[in-house]
């Protein structure tokens, strides 16, 4: 909301506090001042006494002006808007114009003293067709800070609708400041009216419409409005569109009571307050015609719709200069019913603004009348013998208790009463025996605590003392969590790969780049009222995010990535409820070393690399990758960490890569964090380091090229051979020509280690023990030894 | 005979000098000292001698074998340290690193992290909540009118189901009274928040928040004042001046956000939005009471503090980052500036 400081002045005195001193009022009142308009320094106001074409430039002229000063200035201008005799805003030398400095100076030969102004360039509006043309009624010299004194463009809570008005704040600043208000705080109106006949207003929708008057003027003069009403208007960023008009838009930012003006000759019988029927067409006064519902309401007469509710008038029912008779609306609309009127159909005016957040009550009618007293002075007319009004305004009569053991309790700080009295009373309320009377625009007050709040606002936290205690809280299963996904994070970016952090809305497509297993026969998670096609899906796992990622960095030049992200997953349970799990997604692509001078072209990252990234996350785990057919990867294997399946690990289809333009092998990976949680947590538990010395047998074993090593690394953990205490692959041989080796077969060459935990070993006991391991090895699996 | 010890002696100490390696020094013990070596031979001749004879060709053989010995001792050390001095030989310290790929967490994380960290030491425990809520957790129990425009469509998640994405981590503390066996409650909920926005430098559909809650018999607003003051001193330095500004939010009363006044190169001096908070409203309470059924959080018996931020707001003042939407690309080059 735009607040002029000239007009807030009307109602106090302003003068002693300067633009940063009023910003800092409002702030500290809770009011934030989100810009404040004012004019530059060193800009007057200047009479334009001569001008002629430049000798040199055909576009520009130069003026000979008046800055109240003995001498005219010479300035150059490029403006063509202007008459002799008009008068300008003039920027001095000195003068800062945006970003510019004005300065004495030459402009195509000619002496230049200063520039004229537009609107524009003074940040005053978007209006840049020409030099600002101002009242001729200024004295060339008046600083322009007079003609134009600065706006604030306020933002109100929404709890405060009482500040949205001149009046409104002017009386928050008087309760603020101690400032004394120069009218009283509410208006209420003197004219007793009378109640409306059938034939003058009914209310078929109380709902919408609880309370609605009307007053008639006859014989109007409808003109453009005085300068001063015009300018006052024009501050505040309103276009001023004829006197009555501009009375019903003065009293709306005056005193936050919207009303509005219909032309009666326009109006066929009484007015009818009723709901809109389905589908009728409303034609507005902002030139669109707009299909209303059985939810909206309209003021209407006998025939149709002339105004939406609170929300905007009708086009054909406006005051246009050949009105004559007026009928004057003052009504009180429901805020939730204007809400809803307002947003279904995307009007939002300064009117179904203060409706939808509420006005305030006991100044409809003194709004109304404020306005009828303006029209006669500035358009004449005769006013109809009172208002007439229907229904009823809501009561205003609320009164709250606020106990001070109540007040200390939640502000900690004693805040003496004599102080707690002062401060509601300067905000106008009344104490009523044990109980404050809350005035009729404070709709935010209705609870003790409401008042605490007010208490403290004004007060100041500032002035309250900071108290630093805390009980002792035990950690939850969640401050687990967050520790072990730290853990996570924390190896995996020791282990060089760089965590990410997504968007979990994805799009459709992304969805066949998901590689999670645990939920994979669930349906994924769609929004009913996506915004974009690229977030329509909670991510059902992370690697579709992953490779978008890992798509953007290879175009921009990075092709050696190592990714991850942890976070949530989801999926639909077959009852369509969300299953929410935490993840860890990874994606590696490139060299398994950055390339240097030691090592000028590293291999690319394989399986085997995974799975070695795999161990050194779970160390102390034996991690297995078990193959399984997946369609989606073109190698895939589940993660086996100890005894439980974990997740997925693949190596993703050359066809998938080479669409995200990722030329290197993509490995993935996807873990529910729960289940590796699971098996991470068991403790570590010593056992004694061995004592005796160990001794190797070396053992290449052929089998057929499509036998897992897992077959053999399973028959060495479960062989039951007392004294193997480990095994390591040292060797595979394949050879395709078949000249050393059949090609459908391979060979893998291990080294077994012997120990005892009692003696050393004699040579002989080793071999018996290495013979018995392979003897049994030979019956349980198709290979034989090289 | 003696002479012959007398020529062995003197061709192994001329040779000794001049072996080239390793080997060719194994090899001289070898001819020398080795079983068929030329020393071993003529000892093995020691019994020829008449017995007379044989003490002082023995003192002599020892004297020559302690001196060969000797003699290839010497030229394993001088070879040794030839090797080692070798050793050093090409490698220069000044060539650039044979490097490994370096990881980062990302800036979200890490500002997260610090917050959480801080905030642990003040006593507060991780607390969280689903992120596809429900109405009720989300606005309803948060005391948000039937018709607040962030329930709207146009602004908000929803699911066919009547569930949305939750606009706001506060249903976390709905949630965590929900389920509390006691007071007090002192949790903070670091999450996820959707909102249905145009996406640009400033706007995203999603991002982090850090919500905290303490809940019980007496707290106020100087424990909100204290608690909030000592974590952002922590978060921009000891002596950041911060204020609480008046505010509304539905779910508390009073209610205020804070600034935090930054001073960073090359600008301005200035107040900076940085989070809200307020006292629980009574409304919250009673909500929450209702939906318990019994009396642990009544309105008449605890009081509560509330307060929640946007990390990555933080983040990008913490950093200087001018657009959101870095956080979400995601790209190699952003994430491995912040370590």
């Amino acid at each position: 909301m735009k607040v002029s400081l000239s007009w807030l002045s009307d109602h106090l005195d302003l003068s002693r506090k300067s633009v940063p001193e009023m910003a800092a009022l409002l702030t500290a009142a809770g009011i934030e001042v989100e810009g404040i308009q004012s004019a530059p320094e060193n800009v007057v106001v200047a009479r334009i006494e001569s001008s002629q074409r430049h000798p040199d430039a055909d576009k520009l002229s130069v003026c000979e002006v008046n800055d109240g000063g003995p001498e005219l200035r010479q300035i150059v201008c490029g403006a063509k808007n202007y008459e002799v005799g008009d008068h300008v805003p003039l920027a001095l030398p000195g003068a800062k114009i945006g970003d510019m400095v004005i300065k004495i100076g030459k402009l195509r030969g000619v002496d230049s003293q200063g520039m004229l102004c537009s609107a524009r360039e003074l940040g005053l509006s978007e209006d840049a067709s020409g030099l600002m043309i101002l009242s001729r009624d200024l004295a060339p010299g008046t600083p322009f800070d007079e003609v134009c004194p600065p706006v604030f463009d306020l933002e109100v809570t929404p709890n405060r609708p009482d500040l949205l008005s001149h009046l409104g704040l002017a009386r928050e600043l008087a309760a603020l400041t101690g400032l004394r208000l120069r009218r009283p705080a509410t208006f209420t109106a003197t004219e007793p009216g009378r109640a409306a006949k059938t034939s003058e207003v009914t209310i078929q929708d109380e709902d919408t419409c609880p309370y609605y008057s009307a007053r008639i003027i006859r014989k109007v003069k409808v003109r453009p409005s005085p300068a001063w009403l015009q300018e006052k208007l024009q501050a505040i960023g309103l276009r001023p569109i004829n006197n009555v008009v501009d009375i019903t838009n003065f009293i709306l930012m005056e005193m936050g009571q919207p009303l509005h003006a219909f032309d009666l000759a326009r109006l066929k019988g009484g007015i009818r307050v009723r709901r809109a029927t389905a589908g009728e067409e409303f034609p507005a006064l902002d030139g669109q015609t707009y299909r209303l519902t059985d939810q909206d309401c309209v003021i209407a007469d006998s025939k149709s719709a002339l105004a939406l509710a609170g929300v905007m008038g009708g086009e054909p029912s406006g005051v246009t200069a050949a009105t004559t008779d007026i009928l004057l609306e003052a009504a009180y609309f429901d805020p939730s019913q204007i809400r809803r009127t307002s947003h279904r159909h995307g009007i939002h005016t300064d009117s179904s603004y203060r409706f939808e957040r509420g006005v305030d009550p006991a100044q409809v009618t003194a709004a109304s009348q404020a306005a009828v007293h303006l029209i006669l002075e500035l358009a004449g007319g005769k006013v109809e013998a009172g208002p007439v009004w229907a229904g009823e305004l809501p009561s205003s009569d609320v009164t709250v208790s606020l106990d001070n053991a109540y007040c200390r309790r939640l502000i900690g700080y004693p805040i003496a009463p004599a102080e707690i009295t002062r401060i509601l009373k300067a905000l106008g309320l009344r104490k009523e025996g044990a109980k404050w009377r809350i005035p009729s625009y404070r709709l935010d007050l209705r609870r003790p605590v409401d008042l605490v709040e007010e208490v403290a606002r004004v007060h100041g936290l500032e002035r309250i003392p900071a108290r630093v205690a805390a009980p002792f809280v035990p950690p939850s299963r969640a401050d687990q969590e967050y520790d072990f996904r730290r853990i996570l994070r924390s190896r995996l970016s020791h282990l060089g790969f760089q965590e990410c952090q997504t968007i979990k809305l994805i799009s459709e497509a992304q969805l066949a780049h998901d590689v999670a297993t645990q939920h994979r026969n669930l349906a994924p998670l769609r929004v009913k009222n996506p915004m974009t096609e690229p977030h329509t899906f909670l991510r059902p796992g992370l690697v579709p995010s992953l490779l978008r990622i890992a798509e953007h960095n290879v175009r921009m030049g990075t092709t050696d990535l190592r990714l991850f992200e942890i976070g949530t997953v989801f999926a639909a349970s077959p009852k369509g409820q969300a299953i929410e799990l935490q993840h860890l997604g990874l994606v590696a692509t490139g060299r398994l070393e950055p390339a240097s001078w030691r090592a000028p072209k590293p291999e690319l990252i394989d399986f085997a690399s995974l799975r070695g990234l795999l161990e050194q996350l779970c160390p102390g785990c034996a991690v297995d990758l078990l193959p399984i057919d997946d369609p989606r990867l073109l190698v895939a294997a589940e993660i086996k960490i100890g005894e439980s399946k974990v997740g997925l690990a693949g190596l993703l289809h050359p066809a998938t890569a080479r669409c995200l333009d990722l030329l290197h092998p993509v490995l993935v990976a996807e873990l529910a964090i729960k289940k590796v949680m699971g098996v991470l947590e068991t403790k570590s538990v010593f056992a004694p380091l061995p004592r005796f010395p160990a001794i190797t047998r070396d053992v290449a074993i052929e089998a057929a090229s499509n036998l897992p090593c897992q077959a053999v690394t399973d028959f060495f953990r479960s062989c039951g051979e007392p004294l193997l205490e480990s095994f390591q692959l040292f060797d595979l041989f394949v050879d395709p020509s078949g000249t050393k080796l059949a090609a459908d077969r391979k060979s893998l060459a291990w080294t077994l280690t012997y120990r005892s935990s009692n003696e050393t070993l004699a040579t002989a006991q080793v071999d018996e023990a290495h013979r018995r391991l392979l003897d049994r090895l030979k019956s349980a699996l198709p290979v034989t030894f090289r | 005979m003696l002479e012959d010890l007398d020529q062995i002696h003197r061709s192994a100490l001329a040779e000794a000098t001049s072996i080239p390696d390793e080997t060719a020094l194994e090899e001289f013990r070898v001819r020398y000292l080795g079983k068929k070596g030329s020393l071993t031979a003529a000892a093995a001749r020691m019994k020829d001698l008449a017995p007379a004879d044989r003490p002082l060709f023995g003192q002599k053989l020892n004297e020559v074998r302690a001196a060969i010995t000797a003699a290839l001792e010497d030229r394993s050390s001088a070879l040794m340290a030839a090797k080692d001095a070798q050793a050093a030989q090409g490698i220069d310290p000044t060539l650039p690193a044979r490097p490994l790929h370096r990881g980062s967490l990302h800036p979200l994380s890490q500002v997260l992290d610090r917050a959480v960290d801080t905030l642990r030491r003040m006593g507060f425990a991780l607390a969280e909540g689903p992120e596809v809520e429900t109405e009720w957790h989300c606005f309803d129990a948060l005391n948000t009118p039937p018709d607040h425009p962030a329930r709207k469509e146009s602004d908000t998640y929803y699911f066919p189901n009547g569930k949305l994405l939750r606009t706001h981590t506060s249903s976390v503390q709905i949630r965590t009274m929900e389920s509390a066996s006691s007071v007090p409650v002192r949790i903070i909920a670091p999450g996820t928040a959707f909102r249905r926005d145009e996406i640009d430098e400033t706007h995203s559909i999603s991002f982090t928040q850090l919500e905290g809650l303490y809940v019980d018999r007496d707290v106020s607003l100087a424990d909100l004042k204290g608690t909030l003051e000592a974590f952002f001193q922590v978060i921009f330095g000891a002596g950041t001046e911060i204020r609480f500004r008046p505010h509304f939010f539905p779910f508390t009363e009073p209610s205020f956000e804070i600034d935090v006044k930054l001073r960073t190169v090359g600008r301005a001096e200035r107040w900076v939005e940085i989070a809200g908070c307020g006292l629980v409203d009574p409304a919250v309470f009673a909500a929450v009471t209702k939906c318990r059924k019994d009396d642990l959080f009544h309105p008449d018996l605890v009081t509560g503090f509330a307060f929640g931020m946007g990390v990555d707001r933080l983040a990008m003042i913490q950093y200087g980052i001018p657009d959101l939407r870095l956080f979400n690309e995601n790209d190699v080059r952003f994430l491995r500036q912040f370590v």
